[in-house]
């Protein structure tokens, strides 16, 4: 399934709702610029390592473009593009004054000494450093890139246009980074479902059940908040296993064994359940926050959550999509959900572009403000129009995206 | 046609407040016309010739568009009043006239006009009122004309595709 093309599933049912001509489809889909370098790097073996870095832009009418980079062996230009256009609308929906962009390196960072990681980057900064900039293009940390990664870009980019804290976000607390950053998609998810229930008229965290797929940073802070809010988390998995306890997991024992063993498989206390089993529970909300692609129209039909809280990108594919809403399970989408992650990278570079910092209260007040203004518009859109949260999502999105377009000219 | 059935087309059609007698001076003015049926009475573009007042028959109006090709305004009948700006003005004549029966018109030329005014001829004064009058009404409503074309227009509004997009985006889509 191509990244790009799924996207363009969700863009176009928005587009179509709205009623738009081929060539304005056309106009807001087409990236604005789609960037491939080499990264050649010597390996401490003495030999030599080339590997393809990609930075795609899709769209800059609102503002510099935002998107992650991420070190992964399967990084292409379709999956690079098809995020980077996510990022258009993602930032679009919480109404943030960028664009979209996104990128990586197709490396197993696994095999790459941390040396040799540090070189690899640098050198892709080396090459790209004159298309980012924090009033061009801000990269973030990705699958497998983290706060480390986000100092030596910091750092390299600073050597050719001097002192530039605000070209990437993500960093260390200790070198301009932002309190609040690291828990900020997690926290930044139970708001979105906060903001649900208590519109939905469905009461609150306390008292509900979870089951989270996926325990790495949006899984495992999502878990902490539901937690400390009362809710019980009665299933968690990650990628070598999962535990169950029906009575709900004690979540901070549960970090502390992650932590220790590397995943939440052996966990004290807790059975042991398979991953496509936990999807399949009978819990309140379901919360897919790892991989892409898992609720599929192969097992959407027995889904028996009454909500499904996107926190990992695309974890729903077009046609479970569909199954879904046709069985009347409210699918929280994606592009509003997790994008606390996003949001409070913004207010990092906000505070770089200042030289001013924010106290972690601070943070985590405007970060519910953007979740709470951007739910209010995207469930007026879904009641006015009568389509799913996530058509509404995509069509605040187009509006946002179109209207400064148009505004600016073509 | 007796010159008093003029007069009585002169005193219903052409202009109203005139006495028997001012409406004999202008018929006197007149030179009688008759125009064979395919004829034209008078051609767009052609110096202003004077005031026709069609008697008996009936006429086509036609002007040419931006592409050149004559297009019909209508048809009218007798009694009405044609050419009547080529009075006041020096402007060519701005439509072609066809005559669609045989027609029979009272021609006023601009010289006999010319002549009645500078004789300080009452009716000819009159006859000039009620043109102004006829103007100042087409004027109005050509004001309202342009004022219906050009309301919410400060600046000018975008066309095509982009524009369709814009009004969509501020009108139904704004949230």
């Amino acid at each position: 399934m191509s990244g790009f093309e799924d996207v363009n599933y969700y863009f176009r049912k928005a587009a179509r709702v709205m009623d738009l001509s081929a060539n304005v489809e056309r106009m807001l889909i087409t990236p604005y610029r789609e960037v491939k370098v080499d990264v050649s790097v010597t390996l401490d073996n003495g030999e030599l390592g080339t590997f393809i870095g990609y930075r795609v832009q899709h769209d800059r009418s609102r503002g510099p473009m935002k998107g992650g980079l991420r070190y992964h062996p399967t990084v292409d230009l379709d999956e690079a593009l098809g995020l980077a256009s996510l990022m258009t609308w993602k930032t679009a929906v919480v109404n943030l004054p960028y664009g979209g962009a996104k990128g990586g390196i197709a490396v197993d960072p696994s095999r790459l000494s941390p040396r040799e990681l540090e070189r690899v980057t640098r050198r892709f900064v080396e090459q790209i450093h004159d298309i980012i900039g924090p009033h061009t293009d801000i990269p973030a940390p990705d699958v497998n890139t983290n706060a480390q990664v986000m100092a030596w870009i910091m750092d390299e980019y600073s050597k050719f246009h001097g002192f530039s804290p605000a070209v990437v976000t993500g960093k260390p607390v200790d070198l301009f980074g932002s309190k609040g950053r690291e828990e900020a998609t997690g926290r930044g998810v139970v708001f979105a479902l906060e903001e649900y229930l208590a519109d939905a008229g469905a009461g609150e965290v306390r008292g509900k059940t979870f089951a989270v797929q996926g325990f790495g940073n949006v899984g495992s802070w999502a878990c902490r908040f539901l937690h400390e809010r009362g809710g019980r988390v009665v299933a968690v998995a990650d990628w070598r296993g999962g535990v169950r306890d029906p009575e709900g997991l004690d979540v901070p024992a549960l970090v502390a064994h992650a932590r220790r063993a590397g995943t939440v498989a052996g966990f004290a206390g807790s059975d042991a359940i398979a991953n496509e089993e936990l999807l399949l529970l009978d819990v309140d909300v379901l919360v897919p926050a790892a991989l892409g692609g898992v609720l599929t129209e192969a097992n959407a039909r027995d889904v028996r959550a009454r909500v499904v809280l996107e926190a990992a990108n695309a974890p729903t594919t077009p046609a479970a999509d569909e199954l879904l809403a046709a069985r009347g399970v409210t699918v929280l989408p994606d592009i509003w959900v997790n994008a606390g992650g996003v949001t409070v990278s913004y207010f990092e570079w906000a505070q770089n572009i200042q030289q001013f910092t924010w106290d972690e209260d601070r943070v985590t007040a405007e970060l519910r403000r953007h979740m709470r203004e951007a739910y209010a518009t995207l469930a007026r859109v879904a009641r006015e129009h009568k389509v799913s949260f996530r058509t509404a999502a995509f069509i605040v999105a187009i509006g946002r995206v179109g209207r400064a377009t148009v505004l600016r000219g073509v | 046609m007796r010159d008093t059935d003029v007069r009585d087309i002169v005193r219903s059609v052409l202009c109203k407040g005139l006495s028997v007698a001012q409406a004999d001076q202008l018929v006197k003015a007149t030179v009688p016309v008759r125009v064979a049926a395919g004829r034209a009475v008078l051609n767009e573009g052609d110096p202003p010739s004077g005031l026709h007042l069609l008697l008996r028959g009936e006429v086509e109006i036609k002007k040419r568009g931006p592409d050149g090709r004559a297009q019909s305004l209508g048809t009218i009948g007798a009694p009405t009043v044609l050419g009547e700006m080529s009075l006041v003005t020096e402007r060519p004549h701005s439509a072609t006239i066809t005559a669609l029966t045989d027609c029979d018109f009272a021609l006023l030329t601009r010289a006999q006009f010319a002549r009645l005014i500078a004789g300080e001829s009452l009716a000819a004064y009159k006859l000039l009122a009620t043109i102004a009058e006829v103007l100042a009404g087409r004027v109005a409503r050509l004001d309202e004309k342009v004022l219906e074309l050009t309301a919410g227009k400060d600046c000018p509004a975008p066309v095509g595709e982009l524009a369709a997009f814009q009004r969509k985006l501020f009108s139904e889509w704004r949230f």
